[in-house]
């Protein structure tokens, strides 16, 4: 009998949000530390599975399992691999800093940290399953939270920015759904269990023309998730209205989910239809890439820059699943995280200026860097790890997707280098206009970051990023003992 | 000969009946100028004498009547489903009259009248006595829906319930006496005889297509759902709750026992006409439900798209698609009745049951506002709720039954009706309250509004058991 270490993960911040219901609205800032508490924890908790997964022994560790609903053979089914237990670190990282940058949330707290809350938790579900109806209840979970985010605390265009997330997200969810219980049916083992699944489908795999039609269900549902183009409309507009804590987390880590599903569901049990379909995902992945990069360049509005940047750059994580081999795999689930790292990291710099500025329009910020060192200075290093230069997580990412897809995917490669000049070019146009030049006189009252705990979410992101960057193998060993076995089933077929 | 009767297996019904002759013999004898409201609180003490009585059922099986009237696991599961929906609307009434002024006993007799034809309904095993408890469901639900006699919406609605309901109780007639022609009888154990060694021809399509359209009526599918936007709007609230969850439940019960049961033989021969009726009854119900400014109204088009879900259970035709239906009921009485609590909760307070009038509910009263979000996040689908869950095995039974297309009009119709429901939640809790007064909730009411919160949410989490007493309920029945 294993102890039920996983489930604390879900079951503590559970427990502290049943208790901020019966908190008066009027206490905030004790409702604001039993937040951070209950955020706290299963960071820390998924620190230490982290570190405690065994990266020799391999497969699934720490699994715990209740029957659910047998009906369905639904079971609730935690484990993880290296592939989720770096993803639980990514959302730990992320979903901590958000919380320390919602200190400038003022108006009805106790609705925002309820929100936020189940967000969390329904993520930290997503990742934490190994049961396929158990990934989709929990990664459904943060829909309506983050509508409700968005209308209430989002910025001008709200409104518009949460129905249209909220909307193009579910239809791909559901889509998704759709094709996951097709694939259910077509195992005929009457589980959802995904361990179960695996084992039987590398043995006996689905019929092709199954395989066929079901694949693309999952990959274009999820990929709306994942900011596939043409489905990626939602993204820049929904990330630059929303309170700064749901774009971090979003961009971060939610659609990271998509991918994940990806590669769990679509490429680890239909490896035969991946070699049907995913070169078509490979050129998608490149429109993604330049397409997104050129719209990009066009923007004056700094959230709007990130956004369609975020865009871009799931071309490279789509590319790289796209490639059946370790290396561009291993460079997939390495961009997952650090493209997360630094998209939390970006929007929680703009969001930072923005609110202390009020606006986002790169030509009326202008020099603020002056006023704001360390911002700026944080501002120019997200940048920089975007635009894919050494020493950041993001560079060893793209390098490995890339040498992984040259062999494969040889104008597609070159296409996507081409992205990289790209991001260097909007990326640096916004240090240009925003950040450097001279001081626009409007801002001379700026203040910078000044308390720890203001500049805490930037600190530690930016730490993990470039620690990363430097020692990649801290994180690469996790990644490589999980993707080998996938790559290993795709290239046998 | 007169043929012996076992009455414990109509029991149940027989002690509603005796509440009924009670309560009115109260109401006789009690003095005219009082008060408190005895009949009241003597209907929901009983009601729960009912319930505490209807769980000793849980096992009783058998036919009695000379086979006409059933008491089988499926008839056991819908009276349950009918009883917890009577609590709540009982709870709603005695609001309504806070509302209306005006306290009228004979409200609560139509009630209970109803309630018995509800249950009748669910054991009924043969077409004449359908029929019949057909008619004491509906001519009880015609009067209460022109209860507001001074309100013209509510005599409007009262017509127009009167007279399609009238239309589809000559259809349902003029479609057994065809059946009545072919197979000599009305029995459903003989029909599903019949129907079993002889294919399917014109006269019996014929007839079978006028009882449909009876029933078509009840659950509110297209084409048979014209009265509904009217109804809904003009009838008192707690008549509208009762009509979209418990007449509808009736209206599928009838449904299993027809289509799972007694023609399950020509299963094939529909299934494709109820696949197209599902699709156009759910995408209907949801282009036009986004266009409502009444939140009943509303509701009443969101009715209607899920008797299009539901349809997707009755076309995959499987002992699956079947208990789905019976778990998306189960999960849709406590959604639909949480919404209907808070709607009349809040016309209570503002008078207005007009969309743009709950804009900023959230900062008026906490409890309406969050019940609220729980029943149309529910309504909607998504997890950890109760109408995930039931929306999940509707889709795994259109799935498995190879109802692809069918599941993806689905999909899509989830995307069209969560912009609506979400255009409300965004009135609760994104716009700025037109009137600041906040909204009082008395105690009792919470608690009612806490256990429908708490049937959402358990039954979205706790799949379980309440999948296994739906699926129980489909492997138990006689037809």
């Amino acid at each position: 009998m294993m102890m039920p270490n996983l489930s604390w993960i879900l079951l503590l911040p559970t427990l502290l949000l049943g208790l901020i219901f019966f908190i008066p609205s009027d206490k905030p800032t004790l409702i604001r530390r039993i937040s951070m508490v209950a955020i706290l924890l299963p960071f820390l908790l998924s620190i230490w599975v982290f570190t405690a997964y065994d990266s020799v022994a391999g497969g699934f560790q720490f699994v715990e399992q209740i029957r659910w609903v047998k009906e369905f053979g639904i079971s609730y089914h935690l484990g993880v691999d290296g592939i989720n237990s770096l993803m639980l670190l990514l959302l730990g990282v992320a979903s901590f800093a958000a919380v320390v940058a919602s200190q400038s949330i003022k108006d009805r707290i106790k609705e925002y940290y309820i929100l936020l809350l189940i967000t969390i938790i329904g993520t930290y579900g997503a990742f934490l399953s190994l049961d396929i109806f158990f990934f989709y209840f929990f990664h459904e979970i943060a829909a309506v939270p983050v509508f409700l985010m968005i209308g209430i605390w989002g910025s001008e265009r709200r409104e518009l920015a949460a129905m249209k997330l909220t909307l193009y997200l579910v239809a791909g969810a559901a889509l998704a759904l759709v094709g996951l219980i097709a694939l259910y049916f077509s195992t005929g083992l009457n589980t959802f269990d995904l361990v179960v699944i695996q084992q039987h489908l590398a043995a006996n795999p689905i019929p092709l023309a199954v395989q066929n039609w079901i694949f693309p269900l999952i990959v274009v549902g999820f990929g709306v998730t994942l900011t596939l183009w043409p489905f990626h409309t939602w993204a820049p507009i929904g990330y630059a209205e929303a309170p700064t804590a749901v774009s971090m987390l979003h961009a971060g880590v939610l659609k990271k989910m998509g991918a994940y599903a990806i590669i769990r569901f679509a490429i680890g049990l239909m490896p035969e239809a991946a070699h049907t379909w995913m070169p078509i995902i490979a050129t998608l992945a490149v429109v993604n890439i330049i397409f997104c990069g050129l719209v990009a360049l066009t923007q004056r509005d700094l959230k709007y820059i990130l956004g369609y940047s975020s865009c871009s750059h799931m071309g490279y994580i789509l590319l790289g699943l796209a490639c059946f081999n370790t290396i561009s795999l291993n460079g997939v689930v390495f961009l997952m995280f650090a493209h997360g790292i630094m998209a939390s990291l970006a929007f929680a710099l703009a969001g930072f200026v923005a609110d202390q500025t009020k606006t986002r329009n790169l030509d009326e910020l202008g020099g603020i860097t002056k006023q704001m060192p360390f911002i700026g200075t944080c501002f120019m290093m997200a940048a920089l790890a975007s635009a894919g230069v050494p020493g950041f997580a993001n560079f060893v990412a793209e390098i490995m997707v890339l040498l992984g897809s040259w062999d494969q995917y040889r104008w597609q490669t070159i296409l996507a280098v081409l992205g990289i000049v790209i991001t260097a070019i909007y990326m640096l146009k916004a240090i240009r206009l925003g950040f450097q030049g001279p001081l626009n006189p409007k801002w001379n009252k700026l203040v910078d970051a000044q308390t720890l705990v203001e500049k805490f979410p930037f600190i530690i992101l930016l730490a993990v990023l470039i620690l990363v960057g430097c020692w990649p193998l801290i994180i690469s060993k996790h990644i490589e003992t999980s993707t080998k076995t996938i790559v290993e089933n795709i290239v046998k077929k | 000969m007169f043929p012996s009767i076992a009455w414990n297996l109509i029991s149940l019904e027989v002690l509603m009946t005796i509440a009924l002759v009670g309560l009115i013999i109260v109401d006789i004898l009690s003095p005219k100028k009082t008060e408190g409201n005895l009949i009241g609180i003597f209907s929901l003490i009983a009601l729960f004498g009912l319930i505490g009585f209807w769980l000793t059922q849980h096992d009783l099986s058998g036919s009695t009547f000379g086979g006409m009237f059933i008491m089988d696991s499926l008839a056991w599961f819908f009276k349950g489903l009918f009883l917890i929906t009577m609590v709540f609307v009982f709870l709603m009434t005695e609001q309504f009259f806070k509302l209306s002024g005006k306290r009228s006993n004979a409200f609560y007799f139509l009630l209970w009248l109803a309630l018995l034809g509800m249950c009748l309904i669910a054991s009924s095993a043969d077409f004449l006595l359908l029929f019949i408890a057909i008619e004491i469901l509906t001519i009880s639900l015609y009067v209460m829906t022109a209860y507001l006699k001074s309100d013209k919406h509510s005599i409007e609605a009262g017509m127009k319930y009167l007279i399609l309901g009238s239309l589809a109780s000559g259809f349902f007639l003029y479609g057994v006496s065809f059946l009545y022609g072919i197979t000599h009888s009305v029995r459903f154990d003989v029909i599903q005889g019949f129907v079993s060694t002889h294919p399917m021809t014109p006269m019996m399509l014929f007839s079978l297509v006028l009882i449909f359209s009876a029933v078509g009526f009840k659950i509110a599918a297209v084409p048979f759902h014209m009265w509904v936007p009217d109804v809904y709007q003009g009838a008192p609230t707690p008549v509208t709750a009762l009509l979209a969850v418990g007449s509808k439940a009736a209206g599928f019960v009838i449904l299993i026992r027809l289509f799972f049961g007694v023609f399950s033989a020509w299963h094939v021969e529909w299934s494709l006409v109820l696949a197209g009726l599902a699709a156009i009854t759910m995408t209907y119900g949801n282009l036009v439900a986004m266009f409502q400014t009444n939140i009943k109204r509303l509701l009443g088009y969101s009715s209607i798209a899920h008797a299009g879900y539901l349809l997707m259970g009755v076309t995959a035709g499987s002992i699956l698609g079947a208990s789905a239906i019976n778990f998306y009921l189960l999960g849709y009485l406590f959604t639909n009745l949480a919404a209907f609590l808070v709607i009349i909760l809040f016309s209570i307070a503002t008078k207005s049951d007009a969309i743009e009038d709950y804009a900023g509910l959230s900062r008026r009263s906490g409890i309406l506002a969050c019940t609220l979000l729980l029943a149309l996040v529910s309504l909607a689908g998504m997890p950890p709720l109760a109408g995930f869950f039931g929306k999940f095995a509707l889709l795994m039974a259109t799935i498995k039954s190879e109802f692809l297309w069918l599941a993806l009009v689905a999909a899509v119709n989830i995307v069209i009706s969560l912009y609506y429901y979400l255009m409300i939640v965004k009135r609760i809790y994104v716009d700025a309250p037109i009137n600041t007064s906040p909204i009082i909730v008395s105690l009792p009411m919470r608690l009612a509004l806490g256990v429908a919160m708490a049937g959402i949410i358990g039954i979205g989490i706790f799949q379980g058991p309440f999948l296994d007493a739906a699926m129980t309920a489909i492997q138990g029945m006689h037809f």
